[in-house]
């Protein structure tokens, strides 16, 4: 939950503002300079200050947020990814410099540059959204592989892993989603601002309602292609994804959403295109709302849909690769372990062996006492059906991954999960076996 | 705690070169870090002393020395990111197990950052905001942003000391005092070398015709390096068992520049400020340099022999597990090729292993539970009943709920289920022999009490675990109906009840198959 709450907030500022906006606000600097128009001039510099003070401060720390969070969530999992994707993430590295170093003398030197050398200013913009479509093509290539590393698993060879089945849709969708994420927001700001005069606010109205509307389906488009490149076996998963088991029996609830989302963004642009300034405030604001939930529906589908894997082919979800899996069904998952024994005090009943089990296996995905809570899950079951319910966890859910250990120490976490769910309670209700029955008349 | 201890895959490239990238990429890093934490000190201590002395807020610095903090922060926050990327790789274990042992305090780290970066962008941007809320907002940033380094240092300490994580693991931080007074010396060395650096690069670069600040400002660095000093000495100390020949030269070289820059910073001959410019721009990267080598040869010294070891095991560990390869492959294939869409596939593998491929409650699992699974060939129960089954589990026994399945896909198994056993079908009337009257007197007097009088379930049968059954919407057929009363169900407090006569217990699978509600069929 952490991780998504800091990915959906790095995601929405780094394809909203640092692709979206800010190419749109290179984009007006360019035409104000062509028409020698200073009042586009002006709204164009108006509107960086606030793209740049959220892009450094919120933007760069959540995008490296979520990389502290999964480095203490799923240390093994994340220290692979880095083995394989060394180079595009420190290629990236450079990238995201060079970004930085490019948008602080354009946010500073404004005024100076455009005095004396505007070509080169704009120039200088247009080079910040090369770098910045740099970002998004190297991120897109490790994102992908985390669903789709089809060619890698077999071969380990980086160019497989980087250029995967969803590479192109995937770069097509966050791009493009994030041009139209930024006429977004920078419609939000140009209706509410009291900066632009009202016939320049008109003409930024008509120019960001046709962008919106033209990014916009080009997302959809792409996003389409991004689903039709993803496995059956993964995209059958998508609304339990999205509803989790709360709403999922209510599918609806997520295409209605989604259609009140296209057409309250599509309204809003449209209302946009045609300078009907009421309509368009009036639908901005929800218009922001349900794409922020578009791209939080995204990321939770493609983040959970892989299921049982952290890296298909590779390793399961309990950062366990999958060639150890049958190692670690002989040998166990304790003996090699490396300080269960240090396991925390304070735990009722104390049981260090199945709460490191439990951790090691589970502990990705469910906690105890916090979101996912593995005694909810377990709510209500006998003890034999946790057993049989952690011997079985692949089969029966299949984007849960299989327990990794030997029998024995699947009986060991079935009997610490079953104290743990508090359902001692429905034994106790239940006679002994093979009782002699009473008379009952 | 996750058991991290080896990753399979190997490392990119060699660690030697993986070193010097660490130190190169680190290096720029942390210049810029302690030039913007000095900076916010800066900004933050001026503009108070300035208004505590009486003499007005110097906002025209404040302003400059802030808008420097941002394009610093900036840098700072995306050069961080080299860094951190190569220690995960060349130190995976010892760096991302100290993480994991701290987790909160990492965790938290970015509410540090984004406070700071936030609190001070804002007086950096309104300047001119009135001068309590610019103190609050300042002094909120700054505690933010110094608490920053804490963390960080916190990591590495412990990242440096593998033989205290399984204490640590155990006891926490605060138990190990040696290593918390280390930490501590570590953490004030930054504050320390954030002050001195931050003071040169502004005494040297924004203090330009402005002879008060210029002279406050060497103040400022002799007071962080007199600090520094002192905190060297003791930091030293918590170290003396890990000195080496070249920890001690690096650090010899670090404190000998910082002595000359000190006196630099005093030296109000006629020479031109350019000179003693060139000179310090030479000095400040010699003393980061020295002090980060002496830093890297400590780590080097600490965390190489057990990322060494993890690494060999982690080669043994490729070999041993090669063959098993070609047959993880195949799984995943398999896995690859099972699409949980139809009712067919998740019947297969979500429902047989209990309840039997052929229905008949003998699956692989059924003899490992005290509540045998239900023989579901022999249900005759309403859809929307069997729905609720399935969605929603039975509390008290082993079925569980599966809403891991959205609704299309529970239809689609029970359309199967359906197909293949009959389930949904109203049951067929049952033809034995049977005694109407016994059985509606022992149905009111001993099956109510769990049953309730209209099959219903009475209130303590609904409170049971597992409870029974809607009679009024579930049913059986009649000889899986007469084999239920009879024997009973095993593990929950149905009872047998093979001693009543045998036309009273068909009458008493007639009776509750008329508790159906009229025309309850497929619902």
């Amino acid at each position: 939950m952490s991780i998504a709450l800091v990915a959906v907030v790095h995601v929405l500022i780094s394809h909203g503002f640092a692709i979206g906006l800010l190419t749109l606000i290179v984009l007006m600097e360019q035409l104000a300079l062509r028409r020698g128009d200073g009042e586009l001039e002006d709204l164009a510099k108006h509107l960086l200050k606030p793209a740049v003070i959220i892009i450094t401060a919120v933007g760069a720390v959540t995008g490296a947020g979520i990389w502290f969070t999964v480095s203490v969530l799923a240390p093994q999992g994340i220290g692979s990814m880095l083995r394989v994707f060394f180079w595009p993430w420190f290629i990236e590295w450079i990238a995201f410099t060079l970004e930085v170093l490019v948008l602080l003398p354009y946010y500073f030197l404004w005024e100076r540059m455009r005095a004396r050398r505007a070509g080169l200013h704009v120039a200088l913009g247009w080079s910040y959204v090369a770098i910045a479509f740099c970002s998004a093509f190297l991120i897109s290539g490790i994102l992908g592989f985390m669903l789709t590393p089809d060619g890698w698993v077999q071969n380990q060879r980086l160019v497989s892993a980087f250029f995967n089945p969803t590479f192109w849709p995937q770069l097509a969708l966050r791009f493009l989603g994030g041009l139209a994420l930024g006429g977004l927001f920078c419609l939000g700001m140009v209706l509410f601002s009291r900066k632009p005069g009202a016939e320049l606010r008109r003409r930024v109205m008509r120019l960001l309602g046709g962008w919106i509307l033209a990014g916009g389906a080009l997302a959809a488009l792409a996003g389409w292609l991004y689903f039709s490149a993803v496995p059956r076996t993964y995209s059958v998963h998508k609304v339990f994804a999205v509803l989790t088991s709360h709403l999922s029996q209510e599918g609806w609830l997520l295409w209605l959403g989604n259609l009140l989302a296209v057409v309250i963004i599509a309204g809003a642009a449209a209302a946009a295109l045609f300078r009907l300034r009421l309509a368009a405030r009036l639908l901005i604001i929800p218009a922001m709302i349900l794409a922020v939930g578009l791209v939080i529906e995204f990321e939770r589908a493609r983040e959970f849909i892989r299921g049982p894997y952290l890296m298909p082919g590779y390793m399961y979800a309990s950062q366990v690769p999958l060639t150890r899996a049958e190692q670690v069904r002989r040998q166990g998952m304790l003996s090699q372990a490396a300080w269960y024994a240090a396991q925390p005090p304070g735990l009722e009943p104390r049981a260090p062996a199945g709460h490191a089990l439990f951790m090691a296996n589970c502990g990705v995905c469910h906690s105890i006492g916090g979101l996912n809570d593995i005694r909810d899950r377990l709510a209500g079951r006998t003890q034999p059906s946790v057993g049989v319910i952690v011997r079985r966890t692949e089969q029966m859910v299949p984007f849960m991954p299989a327990f990794a250990g030997t029998p024995d120490e699947a009986l060991t976490m079935a009997a610490y999960l079953y104290e743990l769910s508090g359902s001692r309670r429905s034994m106790e209700a239940v006679p002994p076996i093979g009782r002699k029955a009473g008379r009952h008349e | 705690m996750n058991n991290l201890h080896d990753l399979l895959l190997a490392k990119p490239f060699g660690d030697g070169a993986m070193e010097l990238l660490l130190f190169g990429s680190f290096a720029l890093h942390l210049l810029f870090v302690l030039l913007m934490l000095g900076t916010a000190m800066i900004a933050v201590f001026f503009f108070a002393h300035s208004w505590l002395t009486g003499y007005r807020f110097e906002l025209r610095w404040d302003k400059r020395v802030l808008r420097i903090h941002l394009a610093l922060k900036s840098l700072a926050v995306v050069l961080g990111v080299a860094p951190l990327l190569i220690i995960q790789v060349l130190w995976s274990v010892p760096f991302l197990t100290a993480a994991a042992l701290l987790a909160p305090y990492w965790l938290g780290l970015l509410v540090l950052m984004i406070t700071a970066f936030l609190s001070l962008d804002t007086i950096g941007h309104k300047i001119e905001v009135r001068p309590v809320r610019h103190l609050i907002f300042g002094v909120l940033g700054l505690a933010a942003l110094m608490a920053v380094p804490a963390v960080f240092t916190a990591v590495l300490t412990l990242m440096e000391n593998p033989d205290k994580w399984a204490r640590v693991a155990a006891r926490g931080l605060a138990e190990e005092p040696v290593l918390v007074f280390h930490w501590l010396m570590r953490y004030l060395h930054i504050l320390g070398a954030a002050a001195l650096f931050g003071g040169a690069f502004h005494f040297f670069f924004s203090t330009k015709g402005a002879e008060d600040r210029h002279y406050h400002l060497s103040h400022w660095m002799v007071v962080a390096v007199l600090f520094q000093v002192v905190v060297g000495v003791l930091l030293l100390g918590s170290l003396l068992d890990r000195l080496t020949p070249a920890i001690i030269a690096a650090v010899s070289v670090g404190v000998a520049a910082a002595m000359v820059l000190v006196g630099l910073a005093f030296y109000r001959g006629s020479e031109a400020r350019e000179g003693r410019m060139k000179i310090a721009l030479v000095l400040l990267p010699i003393i980061l340099v020295s002090m980060l080598l002496a830093r890297q040869f400590l780590q080097h010294q600490a965390v190489a022999p057990v990322q060494a070891t993890l690494e060999a095991r982690a080669q043994t560990q490729r070999a041993l597990l090669a063959p098993w390869k070609a047959s993880a492959l195949q799984g995943f294939q398999a896995h690859l090729a099972t699409v949980y869409d139809d009712g067919e596939t998740i019947y297969a593998n979500s429902c047989a292993f209990c309840h039997g491929d052929g229905g008949g409650g003998d699956g692989p699992e059924a003899a490992s539970l005290i509540i045998p699974p239900e023989r579901i060939n022999a249900v005759r129960a309403q859809r929307s009943y069997l729905y609720q089954v399935v969605a929603r589990g039975i509390p008290g026994s082993g079925m569980p709920y599966f809403t891991v399945f959205d609704r299309a896909k529970l239809e689609r198994l029970l359309d199967y289920m359906n197909r293949q056993f009959g389930m949904v079908s109203p049951p067929p009337a049952q033809t034995h022999a049977s005694d109407p009257a016994a059985a509606a007197r022992v149905f009111a007097g001993t099956c109510a009490t769990c049953h309730g009088t209209n099959g219903k379930g009475s209130a303590f049968g609904r409170g049971l675990r597992p409870a029974p059954p809607d009679l009024t919407r579930y049913g059986l057929t009649p000889e899986r109906a007469f084999a239920v009363i009879s024997n009973g169900y095993d593990g929950t407090v149905m009872q047998p009840f093979a001693q009543l006569p045998e036309a009273t217990r068909w009458g008493l699978v007639s009776l509750v198959q008329k508790l159906r509600r009229p025309g309850s069929g497929p619902d």
